[in-house]
């Protein structure tokens, strides 16, 4: 009898060493540090096809060739309009260039608020609706201000959880262009 | 007398055990309509953590998000993609984060191990100590025993009758 009693406690002794060693190796690693990054980074581009509050098609297919700023964002949100100075001077240095543009696609808001915020702020950038959410989905937003800059061939090479600066944005910019 | 306990236990056992086996069969039992999409847009979507809210899943948020979510399932498995299909889209667009039960590998694995080895290390321990108590050999008292237990009973009424007595004078 004291022969097993040993034999369980010894067992107890093994799996208890085991689950520390586990612990053990695992202390400081968060198991939700995916949700700081974009999965996909390195990725081909999310596939959208909107139409900016102008009325004009606006899809991935049609911005290949272009490095693209992709920024999600609505009205309501305060770090949206914490970051809305820095895409204001970035978009006003960067507007006559060819080479780039910014698309910015409204996450969970409606059309009327987005408007009046557009002609208020004096967002001059196209933007469009995302009705259903479908575009926010695909890129695996979680929330906004979210940024996605996608190189002239269609790769996301950065993206930007939270307001942006204006630095931000160049360095991002440069990446995609570096990719090409 | 041993005999009607034994028997009350036995019965006492066999209840716990249907018991048991009827929770677990009722938990596995197929809901109905399980198989169609709906329901399988809704088991799915109770497996995926809605990103822009805390501690929900997708089938509970009634964020723009998680309407969003609920509808691309949907639309995968009316495409004909399987759960896992399903499942490794998400994953690939969040990581594995969006998973509100542990995969069952690396680090998840101790989480659905722990609870297994805990009943077993249960088990182990109940029936070493049931299987203990049972080689206890239970003593039966001699005449001997009985003797002596009369004589010290005997001693300790006459030591309060003569206390009694001492009290009167």
């Amino acid at each position: 009898m004291r022969v097993r009693v040993r034999a369980v406690a010894v067992g107890v002794a093994v799996v208890l060493v085991g689950l520390a060693v586990v612990l053990a190796l695992n202390v400081g690693r968060d198991p939700r540090a995916d949700a700081n990054r974009s999965q996909l980074l390195g990725q081909p581009s999310p596939t959208y096809d909107l139409e900016t509050l102008d009325g004009a098609p606006v899809s991935d297919e049609s911005q290949i060739g272009r490095t693209v700023v992709v920024n999600f964002w609505n009205s309501w949100c305060i770090p949206c309009e914490q970051e809305h100075d820095a895409l204001v001077a970035w978009w006003a240095a960067n507007r006559d260039d060819d080479a780039v543009t910014m698309l910015g696609i409204v996450r969970e808001d409606t059309r009327r608020a987005v408007e009046r915020y557009v002609r208020d702020e004096d967002v001059t950038w196209p933007v469009a609706m995302d009705p259903g959410g479908r575009a926010a989905l695909a890129f695996g937003t979680r929330g906004q201000p979210e940024t996605y800059v996608i190189s002239p061939s269609g790769v996301v090479v950065a993206s930007q959880y939270g307001p942006v600066t204006v630095a931000n944005l160049d360095d991002m910019v440069a990446a995609a262009e570096r990719v090409g | 007398m041993a005999d009607t306990s034994t028997a009350r236990n036995r019965i006492a056992w066999i209840v716990l055990a249907v018991l048991v086996l009827g929770a677990v069969a009722f938990s596995l039992w197929p809901r109905p309509g399980a198989d169609s999409v709906a329901g399988r847009t809704r088991s799915l979507a109770r497996e995926f953590r809605c990103v822009d809210c805390e501690g929900l899943s997708v089938a509970d948020s009634q964020t723009a998000s998680a309407r969003a979510a609920r509808v691309e399932i949907r639309r995968r498995l009316e495409a004909g993609e399987s759960e896992a299909e399903v499942r490794a889209y998400f994953v690939d667009l969040y990581g594995e984060s969006v998973l509100l039960k542990p995969e069952g590998t690396g680090i998840g694995l101790v989480v659905w191990a722990l609870p297994v080895v805990a009943v077993i290390l249960a088990g182990a321990g109940i029936v070493v100590a049931v299987r203990r108590g049972r080689r206890t050999p239970r003593l039966r008292a001699t005449d001997e025993d009985e003797a002596l237990v009369a004589r010290a009973l005997g001693a300790e009424h006459g030591t309060d009758d003569r206390a009694d007595d001492g009290d009167e004078r």
